[in-house]
């Protein structure tokens, strides 16, 4: 009989998984069990899709069909109540009971209510203004409010809720936007990125507020920590979220901040795995994908071998030939905010990290560039308010090149110092190429007379075309034939 | 010889002997010497050459020219000359003996897409007919076969452009993707400039800032290997921002809705770490596509000459339906071929897998078809045989051919992993050299045998748009040199071959026709006369019955279905893998190979002619990676990967990708370092993308070792071949 893996959750982990196992052709029955109401979809492009930028219907990563075309059982709207580890089985909120063989944990994280008076009403529901902002049902929903809203303030100024300001001001909105740190983007920016990125959404028209926290929602507002009240439409919660634990604390599974799990994904419970956003791995939890789709690669392998039938011992040889059991160590992280007009990537922990800092902040142009490198290796970096050879640094950082000692500081130079500033063809001396198409020198232009003896001696332009500007203008400007001009 | 073409007085009307855009123009003769002029009415080029093709001439008369086969002596180990007889008799006896041996695949042929149709379909029908192997490739497969692959996949056609060059004047938008045509095919960035003149964009995917990227609205650089992934980001972004024409791909394609879910993961910042092209400049081009109400998009080998090339094209193909574009006015998906006659040279069957007007040699009723056109029963023919790398690969080893035919190639330069392609060569127990001059691989042969080229020739070119142009002779060869139709025809009777092979251009153009009737590619109703007539004629172009108009040939496709079964576009899920080999430590850089200017394919042609300038290799690479490694521009540097080592001088530019390092393949040494993995479909070694390392030369060296044109002669065994 073929093993049995249920997935819980139906996040970007889970559906990685999927794909991955199905791509290792394990042979396994795969259960995949998401709470939401929807096939798996892309959570990175919520902030898009309030934005306006990106289609609801383009979010879905796979549709139902395609996890029935191949066999796998995806139950959208269901809901694990508990795991019973001694059967085998989790618990279903509509009391279906279903057996594993393996349970891989991918409950992602849960966004947390700050401490702020008034976000629920006496009655015990969610204010109407207030929204939180991490299932396409909360995007949808904040979406549909924001219609017809004018005034919102986001309570958080971390990646998402710069993301969730920059979306609702380009809908329109007059945004605020509330950070109880002295600075924002504070877990991976230091302070003069901050108060960079403060000025910029600023000058985008978003106001900005740090150092204050909110303390009570009242009719009239959201009442901050120094009395000030912000006159809202909206308040969006995006400060705080944590691993989505509960399942497995009540299953007696190890559980710090994330569930615990070793570098083969595994809990305290050899059959039970996690990845994403719910695993911890050393004192480490994440909350990005990169590092959730490895983590599901890894333990795609892990259980492609163990199915195999090598039983559950860790680090043993692969039965399948030519294959070694891969183990997760961690990721390099690129935090990328995906928000219209500010430029911010961070590579790594530029604040935490150890190596010498190589750093360029122009407040005049608004960029603030820190490069961090260990015996020639970037290591981590910020890039603020300027983006330029972005997709040259990440390759460093993710490959790990040497660089040269020079190089860090040439990396945060322009780019291409002589760009824009094309010399006149005029000054070009006698020996250098205007055409490269039949190998023609400035000077044996200079020696005709016309462009017709030009093409038909020397046949400069009469290849790709390219040059015959550079030649009408070594024509105009020879001596002689201007002077013949004048004379006549 | 057919009476000349309306013109010049004193002129001929040919095509220029390089690239796939067989510009027209015109050989004059006066006196001994035959000199290029334009013609200036032929639409593609309208009179224009760049360099390669106004010297076009200079191997006339050349002292390199072969004039004599060559047969290489059992006792000295060298070549020398010798009679036609002799040297077609010991090709012909040599080739029986190890086919009676070791049975008919022990010989093998390898072809080129510089070869005319005629020469093309003449080479399969030998190898078919006259040896019966199986065993038959080119050097096509080098150059767009993935491209073939994915056009033939989702569009069921497999035809570079889907129309007329001149039609990008008319569009909005061009994406080039690894292409660099302002220096490999110049006259055609005339029709981009006067595109960009009426207000069209241009875009450009390069590593490296080219030429052709100077002349652009907008240059991504994306990493070596990685423009598959750019496509998926943009279909994403395309697909987000409800650009997609819905109408269009749900009645003229299948498939999308996979290929629409399976792009919902590829957003921006994930291209932009995967590709190196920041995500600002991916939605930039995603504005312009989405914006452009008609845009082509344009591979070209730097895009497909990967093991993932295929699907490459497959995800720009996608795009390019996505957006509605194949089948309008002035848009679509297109390759822009490499070689000659890299179109028609794969449609009449050098391929293994295929016989004439592209049809599939599996296919029973293609065999029977096409075996009746050449008088032999169906049964008779050869399965498929092995692809162009695999088949080098397994020369002289157990089981492997033990004699190899190459014309029109020169694999010592040109080939992935050459070192491992030279020794498999020097393993055979015959190669036999069809060439103009001694070539890298005609040195290592045993037998050489001298054809006439170009001028000296008439047959057809298929350029990239799909038309049949007609290279007309100008001039005689050289005495002692040999037509090369005449050849294969003398040598198919040496072999014992039951059917007569034809030696005029005319009546073989007819016959592979007649053989073509009824494929994908019909060339049936296309004559030399009306090729003259008309500037040339696009296929497909059948034969209609005696008394009704003739087809005018096919300039536009796709206008109404697609050439699948059901006539709509297949849509194929594609997913990123990257190069097969990652930079690591000891090898930490993208090595990416292509192609300069004054020089075309492996050099053996362009590198002799005195008006060219043969700068021999260089190492081009970025002035933070020269800083890094301590080189100034112009100083000896060495380029090593797993497979070999280059030395040559470094050319600091600050156009090219600081990761990534650049080197022209005209040259013995660049194939040296690149990497055999191969696409699991068009079987396309991964030219373009490995890890590389880059150093100081040890030592000042005056005489670079790699830029000589001649390979060192092989040892030879005493049971050689003999004298």
């Amino acid at each position: 009989m073929s093993a049995r893996v249920v997935v819980v959750g139906s996040g970007m982990a889970a559906t990685r998984l999927v794909e991955e196992l199905l791509a290792r052709d394990t042979g396994a029955r795969i259960t995949v069990l998401g709470d939401e109401p929807h096939a798996p979809y892309n959570r990175i492009l919520l902030s898009a899709l309030l934005e306006g930028t990106h289609r609801a219907d383009a979010l879905t990563l796979r549709g139902l069909e395609w996890y029935a075309d191949r066999g796998v059982d995806l139950r959208t709207g269901a809901r694990v109540l508990e795991v019973d580890r001694d059967a085998r089985e989790v618990g279903l909120v509509d009391g279906t009971r279903l057996g594993y063989d393996r349970l891989v944990l991918a409950t992602g994280s849960i966004p947390t209510l700050p401490p702020v008076r008034g976000l629920v009403g006496m009655d015990g529901r969610l204010d109407e203004r207030v929204h939180a902002f991490r299932s396409l049902d909360d995007a949808l929903r904040l979406s549909r409010a924001a219609a017809s809203a004018r005034r919102a303030v986001v309570v958080g100024g971390g990646l998402l809720g710069l993301q969730v300001a920059r979306a609702l001001g380009v809908r329109g909105l007059d945004v605020e936007v509330v950070e109880g740190g002295d600075h924002l983007l504070r877990s991976q920016v230091g302070a003069p990125a901050g108060a960079i990125l403060a000025r910029d959404l600023r000058r985008l028209g978003t106001a900005v507020y740090t150092g204050t926290r909110a303390v009570r929602l009242t009719p009239a507002g959201l009442v901050l920590d120094h009395g000030y009240t912000l006159g809202t439409d909206l308040v969006v919660l995006t400060a705080g979220g944590r691993p989505s634990v509960a399942l497995a604390r009540s299953a007696g599974l190890a559980v710090r901040r994330g569930v615990v799990v070793d570098a083969r994904l595994r809990t305290s419970d050899p059959r039970v795995h996690a990845i994403g956003d719910c695993a911890q791995r050393g004192d480490r939890t994440t909350g990005f994908v990169a590092p959730a789709w490895e983590q599901a690669g890894v333990l795609a392998e892990v259980l492609a071998h163990e199915l195999a039938g090598a039983g559950g011992a860790a680090g043993g040889a692969d039965p399948r030939p030519g294959r070694t059991l891969p183990a997760y160590e961690g990721s390099r992280t690129v935090a990328r905010l995906r928000a219209t007009d500010l430029d911010v990537a961070v590579l790594g922990e530029p604040e935490t990290a150890e190596g010498e800092v190589v750093e360029l902040t122009n407040p005049v142009a608004g960029s603030h560039r820190r490069l961090v490198v260990r015996d020639g290796v970037l290591v981590a970096a910020t890039l603020v308010g300027d983006l330029s050879r972005i997709g040259l640094l990440t390759q460093y950082y993710d490959r790990g090149t040497v660089l040269s000692p020079g190089e860090p500081g040439a990396l945060l130079r322009g780019e291409r110092p002589g760009a824009g500033a094309t010399p006149s063809a005029a000054s070009l001396p006698d020996d250098a190429e205007v055409c490269a198409c039949a190998g023609v020198s400035a000077g044996r232009v200079r020696a005709c007379g016309s462009l017709e003896q030009v093409r038909d001696t020397t046949r400069a332009t009469a290849g790709c075309g390219g040059c015959a500007p550079a030649v009408r203008q070594l024509l105009a400007t020879r001596p002689s034939t201007t002077l013949e001009g004048t004379r006549a | 010889m057919s009476t000349p073409p309306a013109g010049p007085a004193t002129g001929t009307r040919t095509h220029c002997p390089y690239c796939s855009l067989q510009c027209g123009m015109t050989l004059e003769r006066s006196g001994r010497t035959l000199q290029v002029q334009p013609w200036a009415d032929f639409p593609v080029n309208e009179g224009a050459l760049c360099r390669k093709g106004w010297t076009a001439t200079g191997l006339r008369g050349h002292r390199e020219r072969l004039t004599s086969p060559l047969v290489r002596d059992g006792a000295t180990g060298e070549l020398r000359t010798a009679s036609w007889d002799e040297a077609l008799d010991l090709v012909a006896t040599r080739m029986r003996a190890l086919q009676a041996e070791s049975g008919p695949d022990a010989v093998a042929v390898f072809g080129g897409g510089g070869l005319t149709n005629e020469k093309a379909y003449q080479l399969g029908k030998l190898a078919r007919v006259a040896l019966g192997t199986s065993q038959i490739d080119y050097n096509g497969r080098w150059c767009m076969s993935s491209a073939a692959s994915a056009a033939n996949q989702s569009l069921g056609l497999d035809r570079g452009l889907p129309f007329p060059l001149a039609d990008l004047e008319r569009t909005d938008l061009v994406v080039l993707v690894g292409s660099n045509l302002a220096e490999t095919m110049p006259p055609a960035a005339r029709h981009l400039d006067r595109l960009r003149e009426r207000g069209g964009r241009v875009v450009v995917l390069d590593p490296r800032r080219t030429a052709t990227a100077e002349r652009a609205d907008l240059v991504l650089q994306p990493l070596p290997g990685t423009d598959l992934a750019v496509a998926l980001g943009l279909l994403h972004l395309l697909d987000g921002a409800g650009a997609v024409d819905e109408e269009y791909v749900a009645t003229r394609t299948t498939g999308f809705e996979d290929v629409r879910r399976s792009v919902a993961g590829w957003w921006p910042e994930r291209v932009e770490r995967v590709s190196g092209v920041a995500a600002e400049d991916l939605r930039e081009l995603a504005g312009l596509l989405a914006d452009a109400e008609r845009a082509v998009v344009l591979t070209a080998r730097g895009a497909e000459q990967h093991a993932q090339g295929t699907d490459t094209v497959l995800a720009w193909i996608n795009v390019a339906l996505a957006l509605g574009l194949p089948g309008r006015d002035a848009s679509g998906w297109g390759c822009l071929t490499g070689q000659g006659n890299g179109q028609g040279g794969r449609e009449h069957g050098q391929k293994a897998d295929q016989l004439p007007g592209y049809r599939m040699i599996d296919d029973p009723a293609a065999r029977a078809h096409v075996a009746g056109v050449w008088g032999v029963a169906p049964e008779t023919l050869p399965g498929p045989g092995r692809s162009a790398y695999e088949l080098l690969e397994v020369l002289g080893t157990e089981g492997g051919p033990r004699a190899l035919l190459v014309t029109g190639s020169n694999p010592v330069v040109s080939a992935p992993n050459a070192d491992h392609v030279t020794e498999r060569l020097d393993a055979l127990d015959l190669l036999v050299v069809v060439d103009l001059v001694l070539s890298e691989t005609a040195a290592r042969a045993d037998v050489v045998l001298p054809v006439a080229q170009w001028a000296e020739e008439t047959g057809t070119m298929t350029n990239l748009e799909g038309r049949v142009v007609l290279r007309q002779r100008a001039v005689a060869p050289p005495a002692g040199v040999r037509d090369e139709l005449e050849l294969l025809a003398d040598l198919a009777a040496r072999l014992g071959s039951p059917v007569p092979f034809g030696t005029d251009a005319a009546e073989v153009f007819a016959e592979l026709g007649r053989a073509s009737a009824g494929g994908r590619a019909d060339y049936s109703g296309i004559t030399h006369e009306r090729v003259r007539a008309e500037q040339g004629v696009f296929w497909p172009c059948p034969a209609v019955p005696e008394g009704r108009a003739p087809h005018p040939g096919t300039p536009r496709l796709f206008a109404e279905r697609f050439a699948t079964p059901d006539g709509r576009a297949r849509c194929r899920v594609v997913e990123h893998r990257g190069p097969v080999e990652q930079p690591d430590a000891a090898f930490p850089l993208h090595l990416t190979t292509g192609r300069v200017l004054a020089q075309y394919q492996s050099g053996a042609q362009t590198r002799r002619i005195r008006d060219l300038p043969d700068t021999g290799p260089f190492v081009e690479l970025h002035p933070l990676l020269a800083a890094r490694i301590g080189a100034a521009d112009g100083e000896p540097v060495v380029v090593t990967t797993r497979r070999g080592s280059l030395r040559a001088p470094a050319r600091v530019v600050d156009s090219i990708r600081p990761d990534t390092v650049f080197v022209p393949f005209h040259w013995v040494g660049a194939n040296r370092l690149t990497h055999d993995a191969l696409d699991p479909s068009s079987r396309m070694p991964e030219f373009k993308a490995c890890a590389a390392a880059v150093g100081l030369a040890a030592s000042p060296d005056p005489t670079p070792d790699v830029s000589s044109t001649q390979a060192p002669v092989r040892e030879r065994a005493a049971a050689g071949v003999p004298a």
